[in-house]
């Protein structure tokens, strides 16, 4: 393994309380340099509470931010080193583009042709070479994100904060966004946050997602590890399509659900707890090839097919069990299987594919 | 770095040495400068505003010889028959003031917002002409109208003008406007969808007018009912000129003090005259934050339809209503240039050049003017910056309230009573800004103090308008604070920058009431030029006066117009959207 680098930013049991609302309880994180980290949560988790304490635009009522070695907790926002876009872009209105981007440029005494080639630089570097002379107002969405990164990135920050940049964006123009922010993050090698309620951006764009709930982290992993090894049924529910259901423990290697029996993987919280939940993803049951030999397979009925394009989602029923149950299954199985509602289907749950929490964890 | 909050500090039990701790963030320079201009803003608020209003209170409570009296002053007015009476004289002109103005502006802001009638920016601009005059000038006008010498005297038979009938027609005339402004606004925000949807239903008209426009426009009928009846409450030129033997709180106020020079009494009539003012002010401060809920940004405005009938009789009540207003300017102008009333009606300008001029009063006309741009310079950038740092800067967070709460009390104070309250703080020879007494710099402030609340809430709807965040990126760019305020703040506010200082020029040009009790020999000012000459019986002079006055109001705010599409043309480019 190589020797990881000492971490660029540390938040340490940082806490905060809105009067008797805590947002935040007792988060410790760190990022390493060049990093993109996704905050993901649903609203009102508190993340972008967090971004803002590393901002220094509120201040946490405990706890301790160490950036590039430099204990920044107290530091005022202009004494830290960030750049900021903010999810309004805060595009000055009555400046060019080329003045937006130049804005931090200016104070720095940067001499004047010096300032002139970095901004035209840095257009290029987004993409929007032309823009210069133009006034926000009159770009898209898409092409105000692009100013704001590139006037947040125009003094060479060490860190950049993104607070949902994308969400005002209509959904193609986001989905090419994600990718350009990424490739840019990465040429750049800048250290990078990025907050954001969507799942899908956090899993296609960062190395690390933190996964947040009610002010608290409730894992901290690659996209993979996320999506695949859930720590918490929140996060299991949470990122992707999932089955979240009720089950009783029956011994080390064996769990109920509604009145079924199922093999699965000796796990820790089968040990501590007879209530369960079992979680698998919809693709990860199997809908073909599934006969009577098959282990943990279950007779069911589809309820419902839904059409999602590449993939289809069933809803199936299967007796003895009171919630539906979710399957994908691409566009060729399904017109192989010709599956409709009403029809009966045998389905099977591989054991490796469950993951088992203690149902009090939820 | 000690200051740093331990991170074996547990949270939830920020507990040390017993008390809660919270950090906070350290100062930056800027910082420092942003909160040096706040707490300056808050004590010029506390010296210029406060003392003075505390000082009433003490004065209320003090005999003539300067001794804590109680109540003795209170229960003597009120065993005053004659100053007790001016309660209900001002109660109940007031409501009937309010009774008659309503209806009236209802009617015309009805006709603007709802029918299809021509000219209607014309009709709405004659109809806020009220604004530009000293509310005196109706008083005079009615007396050239209806007065002993009057034109139309002999229509009124054996009745009078001067008391209560001229007090009442001429604070119709001069409230008018204002509840015409809050009217209109509040007719225009009404929701189209609510009329499709009642048309759809198959609605009659007068059920969609009582069931919709009127229950939609209820919040803007209070908040106009409260302007109007506190307006006609604390107006002080109308009953001075045209009220003879009628007397009301305002003009006892002025008796007391500068004519009997009964400190104590006056007070006490200040207090009185706060008590419904004050009421009034609360309620309106209800009814705003009622009616921001009122309209979502998804309404759809309503645009009126063709009806022929109902478009031809709103006309003719705005032609009417327009004729009656420039019937009662146009006197004024007409008596202002009549070589001799009644006797002689030849056209002169002998008011202006003996009754001003060679008199040596108009040097109170350059006073007004001189007065009125300090107001409009200095008044607005004193409005503009404290709002700005009070809305967009950060820390300080106990002294921030206080800021905000005196900035919007100088609405529920009448002139007179911010006037006496003036005199009785500065006069006193210990207080070191004594030196102000009778300067011109007393009645710049005074007068913007006066209308700082509109002024104040003016600038703060501009600058909610603007990114909350752009101090924010400003800082992490590490610009400091004022230069993203005169680079980007100033030059997207500069709209209501400019309308914050064409509303202070104006009133500061036609205020009577809060510099009559402040003015010296040598900064007397027009409008207190117009209530001597009117007392000395040199009426034609003080309708001269008063005829500048609009002149000058008119043609400032022309340039203001001038200016704004100047402007709005120069900067189109980054606010088309």
């Amino acid at each position: 393994m190589p020797a990881t680098p000492p971490d660029f930013l540390v938040l340490e049991h940082v806490a905060k309380a809105f009067g008797s609302f805590v947002a935040l309880k007792d988060v410790s994180l760190s990022v390493r340099p060049g990093e993109l980290v996704c905050f993901l949560g649903p609203s009102g988790c508190g993340k972008t509470t967090l971004l803002r304490i590393i901002a220094g635009l509120e201040v946490q009522s405990a706890g301790r931010l160490v950036q590039a070695g430099r204990d920044i907790s107290l530091l005022p926002p202009m004494d830290r080193d960030y750049g900021i876009v903010f999810q309004s872009y805060a595009l000055f209105p009555n400046l060019t583009v080329a003045d937006n981007v130049a804005y931090g440029l200016v104070n720095r005494r940067v001499a004047r042709a010096e300032r002139r080639a970095r901004v035209a630089e840095l257009l290029a570097l987004v993409g929007l070479p032309d823009a210069g002379p133009k006034f926000p107002a009159q770009l898209s969405g898409g092409e105000q994100q692009r100013v704001a990164i590139a006037r947040a990135i125009a003094t060479s920050p060490g860190l950049m904060l993104l607070d949902e940049p994308l969400s005002a964006l209509d959904a193609r123009v986001r989905v090419r966004l994600r990718g350009e922010i990424r490739g840019l993050q990465q040429r750049l090698g800048i250290t990078t946050i990025l907050v954001t309620h969507d799942q899908e951006e956090a899993l296609s764009m960062a190395d690390r997602i933190v996964v947040m709930n009610h002010g608290a982290i409730e894992q901290i992993g690659t996209p993979l590890e996320i999506y695949r090894d859930p720590a918490t049924p929140f996060v299991a529910d949470f990122v992707g399509k999932t089955n979240l259901l009720p089950a009783r423990r029956v011994d080390e290697t064996t769990i109920l659900v509604g009145e079924r029996r199922f093999a699965c993987d000796a796990d820790a919280a089968m040990a501590a707890a007879v209530a369960l939940q079992v979680f698998f993803r919809p693709e990860d049951v199997l809908v073909r090839g599934v006969d009577d030999a098959t282990p943990n397979g279950v007779a069911g009925t589809v309820d419902k097919v839904e059409f999602l394009g590449a993939q289809s989602r069933l809803t199936l029923r299967v007796e003895g069990i009171p919630q539906a149950l979710f399957a994908d299954l691409s566009v060729n199985d399904l017109s192989a299987l010709r599956l409709g509602p009403g029809d009966a289907l045998r389905i099977a749950i591989p054991a490796e594919r469950m993951r088992i929490f203690a149902a009090s964890a939820a | 770095m000690t200051d740093t909050v331990p991170s074996s500090l547990a949270p939830g039990s920020p507990q040390l040495f017993g008390r809660v701790y919270l950090p906070r963030l350290r100062l930056h320079g800027s910082d420092r400068v942003a909160h040096a201009l706040l707490v300056a803003a808050g004590l010029a608020l506390a010296v210029f505003l406060l003392a003075p209003l505390a000082m009433i209170l003490v004065k209320s409570a003090q005999d003539r010889a300067g001794e804590f009296a109680g109540l003795a002053n209170f229960v003597a007015y009120f065993r005053t028959p004659a100053l007790a009476r001016s309660i209900w004289n001002s109660a109940w002109v007031s409501a009937l003031v309010t009774a008659l103005t309503i209806p009236l502006a209802f009617t015309f802001a009805y006709a603007l917002t709802r029918s299809c009638m021509g000219y209607k920016a014309l009709l709405r601009n004659v109809a806020l002409v009220p604004i530009l005059a000293p509310s005196l000038l109706a008083a005079i006008s009615f007396i050239f109208w209806f007065g002993n010498q009057g034109l139309l005297k002999p229509l009124l038979g054996e009745g009078q003008i001067y008391g209560a009938p001229g007090i009442v027609i001429s604070l119709v005339f001069a409230t008018f406007p204002h509840a015409l402004m809050i009217l209109v606004t509040a007719l225009s925000l009404t929701d189209a969808r609510l009329y499709e949807a009642a048309d759809a239903l198959g609605t009659g008209r007068a059920r969609r007018f009582w069931t919709i426009t009127l229950p939609g426009a209820k919040y803007g009928l209070i908040s106009a009912a409260m302007v109007v009846f506190t307006y006609s409450l604390s107006d002080f030129g109308i009953p001075k000129v045209i009220g003879g033997g009628f007397n009301m709180l305002a003009t006892d106020i002025f008796k007391l003090v500068i004519g009997q020079q009964d400190f104590a009494k006056g007070a006490v009539v200040a207090i009185i005259l706060l008590a419904p003012v004050g009421v009034t002010w609360l309620v309106d401060g209800w009814v705003q934050r009622r009616q921001s809920a009122l309209l979502s940004a998804r309404s759809v405005p309503y645009v009126p339809r063709r009806s022929k009938g109902f478009d031809r009789a709103m006309a003719a009540y705005c032609w009417l209503m327009a004729a009656l207003m420039l019937a009662v300017l146009g006197m004024a102008v007409y008596a202002s240039f009549v070589r001799l009333w009644p006797y002689d009606f030849t056209l002169s300008l002998g008011h202006y050049r003996m009754g001003l001029v060679e008199a040596g009063i108009f040097p109170s006309y350059l006073n007004s003017v001189t007065m009125a741009l300090w107001c409009a310079s200095l008044g607005t950038v004193f409005v503009f910056v404290t709002a700005y740092v009070l809305e967009k800067t950060r820390g300080l967070d106990a002294w921030r309230p206080f800021v905000r709460l005196a900035a919007v009390l100088p609405m529920g104070v009448p002139g007179m009573v911010l006037g006496l309250g003036y005199i009785f703080f500065f006069v006193e020879n210990s207080n070191p800004l004594h030196a102000l007494y009778g300067s011109m710099a007393i009645l710049v402030v005074c007068t913007t103090v006066h209308y700082y609340t509109t002024s104040h809430l003016t600038a703060l709807t501009a600058l909610k308008q603007l990114d909350n965040e752009f101090e924010a990126v400003s800082a992490s760019l590490r610009v400091a604070f004022w230069r993203t305020f005169a680079k980007v703040t100033v030059p997207v506010c500069l709209p209501a920058i400019l309308e914050i200082s064409r509303y202070l020029f104006v009133n500061a040009m036609t205020t009577v009431s809060a510099v009559m009790f402040l003015y010296s020999p040598d900064t007397v000012v027009a409008s207190v030029a117009i209530v001597n000459l009117d007392e000395a019986g040199d009426i034609g002079a003080a309708a001269a006066m008063a005829t500048l006055i609009v002149a000058t109001s008119a043609l400032v705010c022309a340039l203001y117009h001038v200016l704004q599409v100047w402007l709005d043309r120069r900067t189109q480019a980054w606010r088309r959207s």
